[in-house]
């Protein structure tokens, strides 16, 4: 066999099974990998209506058929379950070696399901799977519990992935790490992994990828790393990592600033990529196999937080607890608390996300330091932000009322539609920071219609009109239009946001790092293509490697309509529809912008297939992608969904 | 080969969201099948020049301004 294992790995914690399944020709054909497995696993075995920490519920771990190999950044991990944040469907992806390690220990995918009578975590070495007691790990940062058990294994190059306290404590957006500080922040599968009472994965892999065409293959690699010598993005994302985009978002209006009020401050600097690597940037890191290296290692040197040290972090993780909340004067104080959601093992858009939505309720008097026990929640104060964070990973007080995300803290405070409108959220996942009143009308359009709710900058965001433009001629080639470039335009972006969509989720089939192919478009889906046909001969057409994206992103969609959510949630947040963008600075780029959902959302529809009334997928659609059981699945469900019980519900989660 | 008319050129010229309307114009008028539409549909612009040049809808001159240049290039030359 090439590229892949062909076979996956099912943990029960209840009953401490392990078993070995085989990933058919087929099977391996029609999903390829990575989200691929993982999304048809949830669909078809995690009821929609199921508590998210009920021990039947599943986690997966996928890997990909390029897992492992050379092609470039070829080390992610897609995790999947249902998400106790929004209910519904939820994924996110890691970079890091962990997934590679797991590649060679014969794995294309992890399955875990049960729950442990007490804390225990998982030993892979080879093909020798072993469940151990962490009852000593339990309530350890990532960092400890990593360097406990490589002692305890007397190996130091084994990688493991780990929940922090925060997915212990059933925090609804706690997150997994591996080797330490590579992160699977959203949807908050890491509360599912702590509900299971599992402390992570340790792996040793000792065995290697077969590939079908080595001098083919190796062919493509090498000329796609010649490509990123000179890559415009890599270049940026190398030399001052995702902090890079500081400030153009504060230029063109994206940075959040106090809840997404404004879209910047005249103090963005601060916290730029130059700043961070003149100051206390201690070395790069890169992900396995990877060309550009983004990653970075802070060491703090000076001031209140001087000597703390963490991997990162990236512009979505400083962000929200940085300028989102108000902070920008001191740098330091933005790098603090990332190192905190880092070792608490949380979301970091999410944590800062719910705590600025409380500052904004706080700020329009819809509560007082009477509920939130005693806390004034200005903006810009890092005591407060700082008690918070550790107050949600371990819900103590009024940070036990956020450890359950925005739109439920809402509910749970009393405020009403009127709490939900500052929550920034769509389907019960706050978006990132970016406001696409300037990083993208395309990106707004995305966030309404994401599969895992207000989905975000690595899974919907629309490259081709955030670095697009470095590119000249390529949305041409593929749109047929530059237009579409601009930002702050409609034109074009419903067939925009389609085709990266497709493409995004054949990426995260692959497991490969995004940021190859579409934040940089050194690699472009031909390149994909016959990479992954030179590894696995298996000689797939273009149309059908797409295919593989455009099935996969229906099926989660059908997951969502089996919520009865649809065409009434693809909504954003108003603040992007009835705000126009104020001016913070005085080069600032969208002044007055407003986000015109309404008239690129139809046109998506059709793009789509989806039915005008419940914006569920089209039989025809799913037949035509060999989807015949969840079109069985939905077909009963049209009627209820537009029946006028239904409509009277206002749906913030699920 | 005219596939449109020049108004028709110009109306998609002047669309926010063309390549839907013209995929489904090109299906209609019995240039392109359901599956061209599909494969087209989810490959891109590119792949939708080439295969009018093959089929000889265009020139090759007329398919290489259309890469370079766009649509609007693309839906003249069809409206000729």
């Amino acid at each position: 066999m090439y590229g892949w294992a062909g076979q996956r790995l099912r943990i029960d914690l209840t009953k401490g099974n392990i078993i070995k399944e085989p990933l058919s020709s087929e099977y391996r054909r029609k999903w390829i990998g990575g989200r691929g497995f993982n999304s048809d696993v949830i669909y078809n075995e995690v009821p929609p209506d199921m508590d998210p920490f009920d021990p039947r519920t599943r986690v997966c771990f996928g890997m990909g058929p390029i897992s492992g190999t050379a092609a470039p950044s070829t080390g992610r991990v897609t995790v999947s379950c249902k998400s106790p944040l929004t209910g519904g469907f939820g994924d996110s992806s890691m970079g890091g070696h962990w997934g590679a390690e797991v590649k060679y220990a014969g794995y294309d995918q992890i399955i875990i399901q049960g729950r442990a009578k007490k804390p225990v975590y998982i030993w892979m070495d080879d093909d020798k799977v072993e469940i151990r007691d962490a009852s000593h790990l339990w309530g350890k940062f990532p960092r400890d519990a990593d360097t406990i058990i490589k002692q305890e294994l007397k190996d130091e190059d084994i990688h493991i992935m780990s929940i922090g306290p925060a997915g212990e404590n059933l925090v609804r957006f706690a997150c997994t790490f591996n080797d330490i500080w590579r992160a699977a922040g959203r949807t908050g599968h890491g509360a599912v992994i702590g509900s299971k009472n599992l402390k992570g994965i340790a792996t040793r892999g000792s065995g290697s990828v077969k590939i079908a065409r080595p001098k083919e293959f190796f062919a493509v690699c090498n000329r796609l790393r010649q490509m990123f010598k000179n890559d415009p993005m890599k270049m940026g994302l190398y030399e001052y990592g995702s902090l890079c985009l500081i400030n153009f978002a504060n230029r063109d209006g994206w940075l959040p600033w106090k809840n997404l009020q404004y879209g910047g401050t005249p103090l963005a600097n601060n916290m730029s990529g130059e700043t961070h690597s003149k100051t206390v940037l201690k070395h790069r890191e890169g992900c396995y196999a990877c060309p550009i290296c983004c990653g970075r290692f802070t060491h703090i040197n000076e001031g209140k937080w001087a000597g703390e040290e963490f991997g990162g972090p990236e512009y979505e993780h400083a962000v929200p607890t940085g300028p989102r909340v108000g902070i920008i004067e001191d740098a330091n104080d933005i790098w603090h608390n990332a190192r905190l959601t880092n070792d608490l093992g949380m979301d970091g858009i999410e944590t800062g996300a719910v705590i600025s939505a409380a500052m904004e309720w706080y700020q329009r008097g819809l509560i007082t330091a009477k509920d939130t026990g005693g806390l004034e929640l200005e903006w810009g104060d890092e005591a407060v932000v700082d008690q918070l964070i550790q107050d949600i990973a371990y819900r103590r007080g009024f940070g036990n009322i956020l450890a359950d995300g925005g739109d439920r803290a809402s509910d749970k405070l009393g405020l009403g539609d009127k709490g939900h409108y500052y929550t920034i959220t769509t389907r019960g996942m706050s978006l990132p920071g970016d406001d696409p009143r300037g990083l993208g009308f395309g990106y707004g359009l995305s966030f309404a219609v994401g599969t895992r709710g207000g989905c975000d900058h690595l899974r919907s965001l629309c490259c081709l009109e955030l670095s697009g433009a470095l590119y000249p001629g390529l949305n041409t080639k593929i749109l047929g239009d530059e237009r579409p470039a601009k930002p702050t335009t409609t034109v074009g972006k419903p067939y925009m946001v389609y085709y990266e969509e497709n493409q995004k989720t054949v990426t995260d089939c692959l497991n490969v790092c995004c940021f190859t192919t579409h934040w940089s478009y050194a690699v472009l889906t031909q390149d994909q293509l016959d990479y992954f046909n030179a590894c696995t001969g298996m000689d797939m057409t273009l149309e059908e490697f797409l295919e593989v994206g455009e099935r996969v992103y229906n099926l989660e969609r059908a997951y969502w309509a089996r919520l009865m959510s649809g065409a009434r949630e693809d909504v954003v947040p108003e603040r992007f529809t009835k705000e126009p963008m104020p001016q913070h600075v005085d080069y600032q780029t969208n002044v007055g912008a407003t986000l015109p959902i309404d008239e690129m959302l139809p046109k998506y529809y059709k793009y789509r297939d989806y039915e005008p009334g419940t914006g569920f997928p089209s039989e025809r659609t799913l037949k035509k992608l060999g989807l015949d059981y969840v079109a069985d699945d939905i077909r009963p469900l049209r009627k209820r969904y537009m029946s006028e019980s239904e409509q009277k519900k206002k749906k913030y989660y699920y | 080969m005219a596939v449109m008319t020049k108004q028709q050129a110009k109306h998609f010229a002047e669309m926010n969201d063309f390549f839907l309307d013209l995929l489904n114009l090109l299906k209609e008028k019995g240039i392109i099948n359901n599956q061209e539409h599909r494969v087209m549909l989810l490959t891109g612009f590119e792949k939708l020049v080439l295969n009018l040049e093959k089929k000889k809808i265009i020139s090759v001159k007329e398919a290489k301004d259309a890469i370079a240049k766009g649509f609007t290039s693309l839906v003249y030359a069809l409206a000729k």
